[in-house]
């Protein structure tokens, strides 16, 4: 990195497989073999399209609200798709929460004409958003301003080239500004629990607070 | 041009499109549909065309001509394509195909893109130059004749890509298909900002009282708009919450039953002096933006739907909207964080009941709709998309791409 930090940003575009789902063995058989492309969008991706909070990924949404079978539901938004090292893992975890829920639950209703599970999948564009830093008040400026997208880049979709324990901001402020505490910080911001606006205003409130107990660290020194 | 949407659209919007502006420098980019005014095909491509320029693409827009017979045939393809019984014979498939030979050997089909709207042109594939062939599909195919949309398929198998609206609306087909939903321009006159004078204006010249709360739905006089259940609703809000409620729409030429339609819902709405009927001419874009200004509650109340732009349309004005929940409308309303989405009369007056009574609820809802919109449903976003699958066609094989 040089010391600097440059944003990048992504755009997804998506793509149907042509599979869907109108009922929850319908689901299951389709979720056995689509694409991993398609998992990861439905799980990884889902924060990115600026959903509501209640629910963590496609599939939970469409058991909550396609299906109204809360319990499924609640199942499959507890599972975080970073504990997974390869999205083959992560397919296993989602049918046995299926299955478990098909053995121990009577048969849910078919999703109303419409409502069905739509498998789709996404070409992802990455590019240089055209902002760069060199220290902790630049990107507290530039944290403020950058596109959503570039934060979903840096904060979740880094998070799966770090194996779910990391991401970009805390990599840099660690190995670059030597800022191990700021970095923890924000290693620590649930990812689930905030939409992406919730991030960026939780990311710029822990840079602020850092820069000025930096300023007042100068000011003290002189 | 693309300075136009600064500081409206999406900043990270308009800096991929400058790129994609770069990488298809003074590239050709050419659609092709059938009709240069009416509907919102045209709608749409009399503002993208502008923008693509201004990017520095040299794109065309052409239309294809054909006779009477033609666009018969093709009005029952549109209908059979969404579920209508038509009859066909393979004589009328060999007119469709020879009209299109026809404009092949007019149009200048050489371009680097080619974006075909609609089953209309769909022939026109086999007569490609060179470049990228896109499929545009704007209809609901979910449930199409299947006699009728096999022999379509025969056209559009060969494209490179195809692109839906809905996920929903699409068919599994043999090539790659993108899901791209359509969008509307902040800066049309239909949306860009009105003066205080501008709305009072339209106000008065329909004699809309602005004392009392307003309940809007703008559609065409249309049974899957439902226009009887909004008034059904309205008077069940009505008991409760004094409010007038407006029906504003147009009768669309090519739908014999809009006028039975219009004098159905006069009837209903008997002389309700707080409801008001207004029959727009088309181009009355500025004051169907003065009434969604205008309007506490939009409405778009429908039991059959297309994409149903009107919600977006009523969101990018901070407006707390109702939907039913068909077609795209889904897609466009949060439940309960930009709108609630609605079942029946009964619903749709709980919901304006509550929002009438909550007017931060209304306005929180209203401030989250227009970011939603602004982050998904603009113009910027459709020709970024556009561009995207452009691209992407170039560069197969990857599912990630840098740029």
């Amino acid at each position: 990195m040089n010391g600097i930090f440059e944003f990048k940003q992504c755009v997804i575009i998506i793509k149907s497989t042509g599979k869907k789902a109108k009922n929850l063995r319908e689901f299951r058989d389709a979720l056995a073999v689509v694409s991993e492309g398609s998992l990861f969008h439905h799980t990884y991706q889902y924060l990115l399209k600026g959903h509501i909070l209640e629910y963590t990924n496609d599939f939970s949404q469409w058991a909550g609200a396609g299906l109204e079978e809360s319990a499924l539901s609640e199942q499959l938004s507890n599972i975080d798709p970073y504990d997974f090292g390869a999205t083959e893992a992560l397919r296993i975890e989602l049918l046995k929460v299926v299955d478990d829920y098909l053995e121990g639950f009577p048969e849910p209703r078919d999703a109303m004409p419409g409502d069905e599970f739509f498998f789709n999948e996404t070409i992802t564009l990455v590019f240089q958003a055209g902002v760069w830093v060199r220290n902790l008040a630049e990107f507290l400026m530039a944290i403020k301003y950058i596109d959503a997208s570039s934060l979903y880049y840096h904060f979740f979709d880094a998070r799966r080239r770090f194996e779910g324990k990391s991401n970009d901001f805390s990599q840099w402020f660690d190995e670059e500004l030597g800022k191990k505490d700021l970095a923890e910080k924000l290693r620590f911001i649930d990812p689930f629990m905030h939409n992406l606006e919730g991030i960026r205003a939780r990311i710029a409130a822990a840079v602020e607070e850092t820069v000025q107990q930096d300023l007042e660290s100068a000011g003290a020194a002189t | 041009m693309i300075d136009a949407y600064k500081g409206i659209s999406p900043k990270g919007d308009l800096v991929l499109l400058r790129k994609f502006g770069k990488v298809f420098a003074n590239k050709t980019f050419l659609h092709v549909n059938s009709t240069r005014e009416g509907g919102g095909v045209a709608e749409i491509l009399h503002q993208m065309v502008p923008i693509l320029k201004g990017l520095g693409i040299d794109a065309r827009w052409d239309v294809i001509r054909g006779d009477g017979e033609f666009f018969s045939i093709t009005k029952k393809i549109h209908n059979a394509l969404q579920g209508n019984e038509e009859h066909f014979t393979e004589r009328m498939w060999a007119h469709h195909f020879e009209v299109n030979r026809e404009n092949a050997g007019k149009l200048d089909l050489e371009a680097d893109a080619v974006l075909i709207h609609d089953p209309q042109p769909a022939p026109l594939i086999n007569f490609r130059k060179k470049g990228v062939w896109i499929w545009r599909c704007h209809i609901d195919v979910s449930n199409p004749r299947l006699d009728v949309w096999n022999s379509l398929r025969k056209y559009c198998s060969q494209y490179d890509a195809a692109v839906f609206s809905v996920a929903k609306f699409a068919r599994s087909m043999r090539v790659d298909e993108f899901i791209i939903p359509p969008s509307i321009d902040p800066v049309s006159e239909k949306n860009r900002e009105l003066s205080p004078e501008e709305i009072s204006e339209t106000a008065k010249k329909f004699n809309i009282p602005l004392d009392r709360p307003i309940l809007l739905q703008v559609s065409r006089f249309d049974r899957f708009k439902d226009p009887i259940g909004v008034i059904k609703a309205y008077r069940m809000v009505k008991k409760y919450n004094d409010c007038i409620l407006i029906l504003a729409g147009s009768l669309a030429t090519d739908d014999p039953e809009g006028e039975a339609v219009l004098a159905e819902v006069r009837e209903y709405a008997a002389d309700d002096p707080d409801v008001f009927i207004l029959l727009l001419p088309n181009f009355s874009d500025k004051d169907i933006n003065a009434l969604q200004r205008m309007a506490t509650v939009v409405l778009q109340k429908s039991i059959k739907e297309g994409f149903g732009l009107t919600v977006s349309e009523a969101m990018w004005k901070e407006k707390p909207v109702l939907g039913g929940a068909v077609g795209g409308i889904p897609i466009q309303i949060m439940h309960g964080i930009t709108g609630f989405l609605v079942h029946s009369p009964e619903g749709t007056a709980f919901r304006v009941r509550q929002l009438l009574n909550n007017p931060d609820m209304a306005k929180r809802m209203g401030e989250r709709g227009k970011e939603y919109v602004r982050a998904n449903f603009l113009i910027t976003r459709q020709v970024r998309d556009y561009l995207s699958i452009w691209y992407a066609a170039e560069h197969k094989g990857s599912s990630v791409l840098d740029l």
